[in-house]
């Protein structure tokens, strides 16, 4: 779909075009569906989620006044259905190498041991540990480790998808990227 | 860099989704997405609009100050009025023949 496509789209699905939601519909799901798996990675729930993102956009198109591209208005509110799920969440105080699976473990040895890029075949261990060592954040951190480093959005493009001014942004990626050294450093201690 | 800002880098990096998303919409979901986008057309929008309801309580308050003014306008004025006037009204009554 072209922009102008979409534009179109939009104006005839908020005059009520049932044809039209459902273009839009179809348009917006693999984006929702690649936010939400992407921060929300292991989550039953995970399906819930994307319905309930699609659903928002959706029942609230009339509020979409153009300003900003219909995708980038949609990723906001699927940040924010994610934000709103992950708050709640506990948070593990901190990760054990007794706590972690064997291949997690392997991926420790061969991070402290070699110098190189991991194995692609060590990339879901790798995905796994992540997630422990990410479980020790704050949701709102969490989720900014996941936008940053995981999915690689620039910080304008993380301002535009969670509202959050660009000091907010440098001073929470500070923050959870030295509680993150910190779980990782304990981790290194207990390497053998 | 020091060693472990590099090992996590490298960690970063190798855990790094190719696509975490499915292109197509599970069976059902697009029938309960618009089955949710009918109902919330269908809610009635008169009454209960919040930009209706906010706009009447602007104007609720409006009223409220302006029938509230002229009692706040005397009352600001000397406190002892009413006593002085009740008194003018006794030596009034008294005095009459």
């Amino acid at each position: 779909m072209t922009d102008a496509e979409v534009e179109a789209c939009v104006a005839r699905g908020q005059q009520g075009d049932e044809g039209a939601i459902l273009e839009l519909f179809h348009y917006m799901y693999p984006h929702v569906a690649k936010l939400v798996n992407a921060n929300l990675p292991g989550k039953e729930s995970a399906e819930d989620l994307v319905q309930k993102a699609c659903v928002k956009a959706i029942t609230n198109l009339r509020q979409f006044s153009g300003k900003v591209p219909f995708l980038h208005w949609v990723s906001r509110i699927a940040v924010n259905t994610c934000l709103n799920q992950i708050r709640h969440e506990k948070r593990r105080p901190e990760v054990r190498l007794a706590d972690l699976t064997e291949e997690e473990a392997g991926v420790v040895e061969n991070l402290a041991t070699r110098p190189n890029e991991l194995d692609a075949s060590q990339s879901l261990a790798a995905r796994e540990l992540v997630e422990k060592l990410l479980q020790g954040l704050r949701p709102p951190d969490r989720l900014l480790m996941r936008l940053m480093y995981l999915e690689g959005h620039s910080q304008e493009e993380i301002s535009a998808l969670t509202g959050w001014n660009g000091p907010l942004i440098k001073v929470r990626a500070f923050r959870a990227r030295s509680q993150l050294r910190k779980r990782y450093a304990l981790l290194m201690k207990e390497q053998p | 860099m020091n060693r472990i800002d590099d090992q996590l880098n490298r960690l970063f990096r190798a855990a790094i989704h190719p696509d975490a998303g499915a292109a197509t919409p599970p069976f059902g979901m697009e029938a309960r997405v618009l089955a949710a986008w009918r109902e919330a057309a269908q809610a009635p929008a008169g009454f209960w609009d919040m930009r209706l309801l906010v706009r009447g309580l602007i104007v609720a308050a409006a009223l409220m100050v302006l029938s509230l003014w002229p009692a706040v306008q005397s009352q600001s004025g000397n406190p002892a009025a009413d006593y002085q006037e009740l008194a003018d009204a006794t030596v009034q009554v008294d005095s009459a023949p």
